[in-house]
């Protein structure tokens, strides 16, 4: 019975090359909002709003959290 | 069958090229990358943490600074409150009301002055600008407004103290 990782391994060199670079494209916008996550609740938290700062951190762990599932997806070395 | 091709011991222990030791694969670049999203994250969690359960200490009590006659219109003057090092600069604004902010520039924390006459609080390091009334940003790259203090004029002496949160 075939699988994702089984089909993944066997994909052509093209489609694992996109796939690559699909991730790393996504991770980069992942990381980008998270800086801005991190700008926004740092000025909140210094202009005494500190739930802001909480709902930041809520969603940037949901990113990290879309990262580390990313990761999956990553083709294994050939 | 190593030792035959001439191959030195301590390459067969160690058995890395350097290639593969400076390369970085996008494997390894993705992986990364996940691990500074996992930083961002706890950074947002500590500032999150930081300023709901260890917030800043609020200014407490009435604490002197100067005469009225050591200031005249237009004229301002540092100062620290005891048991701390934050700079403060009172303002005795040309409408004869008095102001009290700190001296730290809420964008990079570069020392802001007073310009006379304009009724504005300049930054001269990223070229910011403060309202000298209210404190609000008027211009630049500074994200929020200069913390005040309330200034209270008893007689002739000046005295602040902290501001009520709104």
């Amino acid at each position: 019975m075939s699988n994702f990782r089984g089909a993944h391994e066997k994909a052509h060199p093209n489609k694992s090359n996109t796939l690559l670079l699909a991730i790393i494209t996504l991770l980069v916008l992942i990381v980008s909002m998270q800086i801005w996550l991190l700008y926004t609740g740092l000025n909140n938290a210094l202009s005494q709003h500190p739930d802001i700062a909480w709902i930041t951190f809520i969603v940037s762990f949901v990113l990290f959290v879309a990262a580390l599932g990313l990761l999956y997806y990553l083709p294994e070395r050939k | 069958m190593a030792q035959q091709d001439n191959t030195p011991d301590w390459k067969i222990d160690f058995p890395y090229s350097t290639v593969e030791t400076l390369q970085v694969s996008r494997r390894q670049f993705a992986k990364f990358l996940c691990l500074v999203s996992g930083g961002l994250m706890a950074g947002s969690g500590l500032v999150a943490i930081k300023s709901s359960f260890f917030p800043e200490r609020k200014v407490e009590g009435e604490h002197f600074v100067c005469n009225t006659a050591a200031l005249p219109v237009g004229g301002t003057r540092s100062f620290t409150l005891p048991g701390s090092t934050v700079p403060y600069i009172l303002i005795h604004l040309e409408n004869d009301e008095w102001r009290a902010y700190e001296q730290k520039c809420t964008h990079l924390s570069c020392a802001v002055f007073y310009k006379p006459g304009t009724g504005r609080i300049e930054c001269p390091c990223h070229n910011g600008w403060f309202d000298a009334l209210t404190g609000e940003v008027v211009q630049g790259p500074p994200p929020r407004p200069l913390p005040a203090l309330n200034v209270i004029v008893k007689g002739d002496a000046v005295y602040v103290t902290g501001q009520q949160p709104a």
